[in-house]
């Protein structure tokens, strides 16, 4: 069997006296979707940043599609294999949706302006807003943002997504249409590591959830067993809460 | 928008015609035109002493245009890299830009002016009798040059602030992305932060270029030509304070209220362009 896509040792970061990770393990294979969940504040977010270095962390090691992150090549490296999703867009707010796709294609990945069109092109249709390419981010819904942002990490052509809480703020009538998009995205065999509460999504796509709590990985399992049978008291203390919202 | 042109036929009107649209659109226009006309009818009037004092002053006007462009846009230069440098890791870059941009607000511009003309070459003179070496020993301060320098050394401090807070009043996450996405940080200034942050800081920087202008005054004290040099000759050739000074103030005026009207236009259309 090939080796794992994503490495991830004994990982620790800490923001001044807050340990964030306390020796994170995690070895994702290539086309697996996991799910992490966990309370605030238990380190997931940390986790996503330093796979793809948006974060340091002080010990440990994460190997990215065999590249070790440690200096500044193979970061750059690694960003462009690594596509990341945030909880806010961050859609470029001074460009269209267009010139937000093609932006990173022209500078990073050198691409002519004419594929790079083509491909953004293409990838506004399977996000299902084709007719928004010349709309300034500023003039889509929640929903239609997180949606260019999709395409914008995909227009990368990643071989990794990270999503952060890619619906948390979404209005719920907007939350169905991201997770369409990511659920399709995980069918046709996306490697994904997507921090969320939906457990709807959870246990349509994903292989595997995780519970992280205190920055440390507590229990992980099939999506069946993590929410009819967790073995571990602290995730059905945390189930217990989502599930009764 | 739409609304806008329909209940109002002359805004309509104004984008037809287009040599008034500017007038139509910002009122404030016939302020400089009211100056203007009221130069033009001193000067026509009453040619002894107003025609004299505007021809008397001509190069005068030019050399304050000169001395406040060419400072205004070097000091955009050097208020960008002050402005980059006081957010750098580096600790020696940040410390640099940081030091320079305290000391210098710190002193009055006259006083920097005055420095830089009088006490600057005598230290460069020094160093070159201290390396023996011609051209330094035998350095004089060009007036001109030396004003450029101090009101571009002066504003580039303030410029250095207002550069870093429009840097700063953008999101995190707009780098972030851009970094996510495999762009270095340089790529993700260049084409994400800075573009975003220019818009922030158009209006002060607008106000800079007035403010400069006006602080281009001082620079008659350190020999240059300028309109208030020019305005202080007349005066002392022909004793008609009163006069002088009112058409001294009327030019600066002019030049002043055409300037804001310039920055507001550009203000507006940078807005239309979202
Ligand atoms: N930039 C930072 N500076 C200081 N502390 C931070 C920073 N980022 C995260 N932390 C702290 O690290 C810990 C883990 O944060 P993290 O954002 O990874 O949690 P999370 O699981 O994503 O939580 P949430 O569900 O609220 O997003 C928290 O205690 C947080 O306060
Ligand atoms: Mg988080």
């Amino acid at each position: 069997m090939a080796n794992p896509i994503i490495q991830i040792k004994d990982v620790r970061k800490r923001f001044g006296h807050v340990e964030a990770l306390r020796g994170v393990s995690l070895d994702i294979e290539e086309g697996e979707v996991v799910v992490i969940v966990g309370p605030s504040g238990s380190g997931k977010s940390t986790l996503l940043r330093c796979i793809n270095r948006l974060e340091e962390y002080e010990k440990g090691s994460i190997i990215v599609d065999g590249m070790l992150l440690d200096n500044n090549q193979n970061i750059n490296a690694v960003r462009r294999e690594v596509g990341m999703v945030f909880q806010s867009f961050n859609l470029f707010a001074h460009l269209t949706v267009m010139q937000n796709l093609m932006l990173a294609q022209n500078i990073v990945r050198k691409r002519s302006k004419q594929e790079a069109e083509k491909v953004s092109r293409e990838l506004l249709v399977k996000v299902g807003i084709p007719e928004k390419a010349k709309s300034y981010p500023s003039q889509l819904s929640g929903g239609q943002q997180q949606r260019v942002a999709i395409a914008r990490a995909l227009a990368m052509n990643p071989k990794v997504m990270l999503f952060d809480e890619p619906t948390s703020a979404l209005d719920p009538e907007m939350i169905k249409e991201v997770l369409d998009v990511m659920a399709s995205l995980a069918g046709e065999g996306m490697t994904m590591l997507v921090v969320s509460h939906e457990m709807g999504f959870a246990r349509a796509a994903a292989n595997r959830v995780i519970f992280m709590d205190e920055g440390q990985i507590i229990e992980q399992a099939t999506p069946d067993e993590f929410f009819t049978n967790p073995t571990q008291e602290r995730t059905r203390l945390f189930l217990s809460k989502i599930l009764h919202l | 928008m739409d609304k806008q042109l329909k209940d109002n036929p002359n805004r309509e009107l104004s984008f037809v015609t287009g040599g008034e649209v500017n007038i139509r659109q910002d009122p404030w226009w016939w302020l400089v035109a009211v100056v203007i006309a009221v130069v033009a009818l001193l000067v026509m009037l009453q040619p002894v002493p107003f025609k004299e004092i505007v021809v008397f002053a001509r190069d005068g006007i030019l050399i304050t245009i000169l001395v406040t462009v060419t400072s205004y846009f070097l000091m955009l230069v050097l208020g960008l890299f002050g402005g980059l440098g006081r957010l750098s890791k580096n600790k020696l870059v940040f410390g640099i830009s940081t030091l320079y941009v305290e000391i210098i607000r710190g002193i009055p511009l006259l006083v920097q002016l005055i420095a830089w003309y009088f006490a600057s070459p005598v230290l460069i003179q020094k160093i070159g009798l201290w390396l023996n070496f011609t051209p330094l020993i035998t350095y004089r301060a060009n007036p001109i040059i030396t004003a450029i320098v101090a009101i571009t050394v002066c504003y580039g401090a303030y410029m250095s602030e207002i550069v870093r807070s429009g840097i700063q009043s953008i999101p995190k996450g707009q780098m972030e992305a851009a970094r996510s996405l495999g762009m270095s940080h340089l790529q993700a200034m260049r084409h994400v932060v800075l573009p975003q942050a220019f818009r922030v800081i158009l209006p002060p920087m607008g106000n800079e270029f007035i403010a400069l202008l006006k602080d281009s005054s001082l620079v008659s004290v350190v020999a240059v030509a300028d309109l208030t040099r020019r305005g202080r000759e007349f005066m002392s050739a022909h004793f008609n304070p009163i006069e002088t000074w009112l058409m001294v103030a009327l030019l600066y005026l002019i030049l002043t209220l055409v300037a804001a009207r310039v920055v507001s236009y550009i203000e507006k259309r940078s807005r239309y362009d979202r």
